[in-house]
């Protein structure tokens, strides 16, 4: 036993030092590693810039001087600005040049006092989705200026305003600001998913299919060892670059959520010790799964590139879960836990949504995750066995 | 010492060796002699332990190989038909690798791979990457990682097979230093001279059976042939101009 694991260590430091001299696996786990955060980075700072617009609207209107009471109003609501709109408001909003504008008619003031509706105009195409936050965002405050309005009206007529408000609608948020913080940031667990198949891949794929290529596996399965060793110490090597690359990932992803500032959108998003441990306890047993996959996957190749077109199919698999819950949030339930791969994804998303489970459900996943790697692990072992692996070329 | 016993081993409908026996004796070189596909390689396989005979005894110094595999490998410096290397390795680091498999202590690896850089003559290469190497560079380094654990009983796939004279030069040396330690020597060849050059036995091999085995007289007096070629391409049963 301590034989063996000093040989599978052998096998771990020799492969992680073949690896580290090849430029290509050096590439591939920094893609890896890098790709997430980046694409973290760019889609928060999108979501923020539009979070933002939203809160300091500027709106044109054509006819500001036959409102001035409506423009004062509108002028003290929190971050709207009033300016005047172009000449063609349609055509202004045609050609893109203003995403919606106000139209105030010439007999605003006259119909007013006689208390009779007046026609305002809101121009919008509504063809462009990226207005309708805007457009909705004047249409709700012309409504309350309207119901302000008629309130008054009523009191000065001795009628109650609630009179003619039968229901009264208020919008109640289950989720908190931490869980919808978690739907922005769902693609991170996808990203640390990502980078433990890219990180590992290379190693996985080098140790086995490359060794099958080069013609080096029969030589080296003359050596004393068992196949187990042989096989479990590609399995640790190429896990160790991909926990490297998972961890990388989580880094750089937790820095750029630091330095965006997300307080400005609502969302408390807290990222104490508690979450950093939860997402790497969470995420790390996978990339046992993910490499001893690989490796198993890739011993059928005779040629790295043969393998690394298995590789390619391969990927899209860890991918599901996080692209499904991007569209479908996927409420986690206690079954989902102990399956690998949904397992790590459920988990990941209860951290970043601030609902950390006990440390007994991380356990249960990543042992069940493990069990999955070992029996992977123990396949690979019976294909180094076989004739046809060893001496097919 | 090696003794081989009624070895047999199928491939499908193909029987690749059939009833194959044979004594290697320690401080002797035994040549396998025959066409490609004659079983030398897969008779080799199965001495090195990576297939398992259908039928028969191995016995590498009174270790069974077929029941205790690695057991006999750690006696075994086996180079392989195919031996490739790890281009982003060192011959040094090669050697390193296997010693560390085999379990030697670090200070008996390093010094195993300085004894063997110096007799293989690799002092010049033996700390660039082997990306590159020539052909008779790579038998060099693939022979040195082989041999790092001094095996009692080593075994060479067609160790000379595309060399160049200076390289097939430097294998033969080694080969006659092997024997001269005392060990015993069982190499595979399809080319008669390189045979009748260093053996002290001769199993001839024609498909999958044993022909001919002994001393390289013994076989010209068993065939009445003056030349061994001669000899060896009436054992196998091919006219003359067929023949390797």
């Amino acid at each position: 036993m301590k034989r063996s694991i000093a040989q599978a260590l052998v096998v771990v430091r020799k492969e992680l030092k073949d690896a580290f001299r090849d430029r290509r696996a050096i590439y591939s786990v920094l893609f890896g590693a890098l790709f997430g955060p980046i694409m973290v980075g760019f889609m928060i700072s999108a979501v923020a810039d539009r979070e933002r617009e939203l809160d300091d609207v500027t709106i044109p209107v054509v006819g500001r001087e036959f409102a001035p009471a409506l423009m004062e109003w509108l002028g003290q609501q929190a971050g709207v600005t009033v300016v005047s709109g172009p000449g063609d408001p349609e055509e202004a909003v045609r050609t893109q040049a203003e995403a919606v504008v106000v139209v105030v008619p010439e007999e605003y003031a006259e119909r007013f006092r006689a208390s009779r509706p007046v026609e305002i105009r809101i121009v919008s195409d509504g063809s462009r989705r990226q207005s309708r936050s805007k457009v909705e965002r004047v249409r709700a405050l012309l409504q309350r200026y309207g119901s302000e309005v008629a309130a008054m009206r009523l009191i000065g007529r001795g009628v109650s305003p609630s009179v003619v408000r039968p229901l009264d609608l208020e919008d109640v948020e289950v989720s908190s600001a931490q869980q919808r913080a978690a739907a922005v940031l769902n693609f991170i667990p996808m990203f640390m998913v990502l980078a433990a198949f890219t990180g590992g891949m290379q190693i996985a794929t080098d140790s086995t299919a490359g060794e099958r290529e080069r013609g080096s596996l029969e030589p080296l399965l003359v050596n004393p060892a068992p196949r187990a060793v042989i096989a479990g110490g590609k399995w640790l090597a190429a896990s160790c670059s991909s926990m490297l690359s998972m961890c990388l990932t989580t880094a750089l992803c937790l820095a750029v959520m630091r330095a965006i500032p997300l307080q400005d959108l609502g969302i408390r998003f807290r990222m104490g010790p508690e979450q950093v441990v939860g997402l790497v306890a969470g995420g790390l047993p996978l990339c046992l799964l993910a490499t001893a996959l690989q490796a198993y996957l890739a011993t059928f190749a005779r040629s790295f590139k043969e393998a690394q077109s298995y590789m390619g199919f391969l990927i899209m698999v860890p991918m599901l879960p996080g692209l499904v819950s991007t569209v479908y949030p996927i409420a986690s339930q206690p079954w989902m836990y102990p399956m690998p791969l949904l397992g790590q994804h459920v988990l990941l998303a209860d951290v970043l949504g601030g609902k950390t489970p006990g440390p007994l459900v991380f356990v249960v996943a990543a042992l069940t995750t493990l069990a999955a790697a070992l029996v992977l692990v123990r396949l690979l072992t019976g294909l180094l066995g076989r004739e046809r692996i060893v001496f097919g070329r | 010492m090696i003794r081989v016993e009624h070895l047999h081993k199928r491939f499908g409908e193909v029987t690749a060796v059939d009833d194959v026996s044979f004594v290697a004796p320690d401080g002797a070189v035994t040549g396998l002699l025959g066409h490609n596909g004659a079983g030398k390689t897969t008779t080799l396989r199965m001495l090195y332990g990576l297939m398992r005979p259908d039928a028969g005894r191995i016995l590498v110094d009174d270790v069974d190989a077929v029941a205790a595999p690695q057991d006999a490998q750690a006696r075994l410096g086996v180079l392989p038909d195919v031996s490739g290397l790890y281009p982003r390795l060192t011959p040094r680091e090669h050697i390193h690798y296997y010693g560390e498999l085999q379990g030697l202590s670090r200070a008996r690896i390093l010094a195993r791979a300085d004894e063997q850089v110096h007799i293989l003559d690799m002092t010049a290469i033996a700390d660039r990457r082997t990306a590159g190497f020539s052909h008779g560079e790579r038998t060099k380094v693939a022979i040195a990682r082989a041999l790092v654990h001094d095996p009692r009983n080593v075994l060479l796939d067609e160790p000379t097979n595309g060399l160049d004279v200076m390289s097939t030069r430097a294998v033969r040396d080694i080969i006659r230093r092997l024997r001269a330690d005392g060990r015993t020597v069982v190499f595979s060849s399809h080319v008669m001279q390189e045979v009748s050059a260093l053996c002290d036995a001769i199993v001839i091999m024609a498909h999958g059976r044993i022909v001919a085995a002994g001393s390289p007289d013994a076989l010209r007096r068993q065939t009445g042939h003056e030349s061994l070629e001669d000899a060896f391409v009436a054992l196998t049963g091919l006219h003359a101009g067929e023949g390797a």
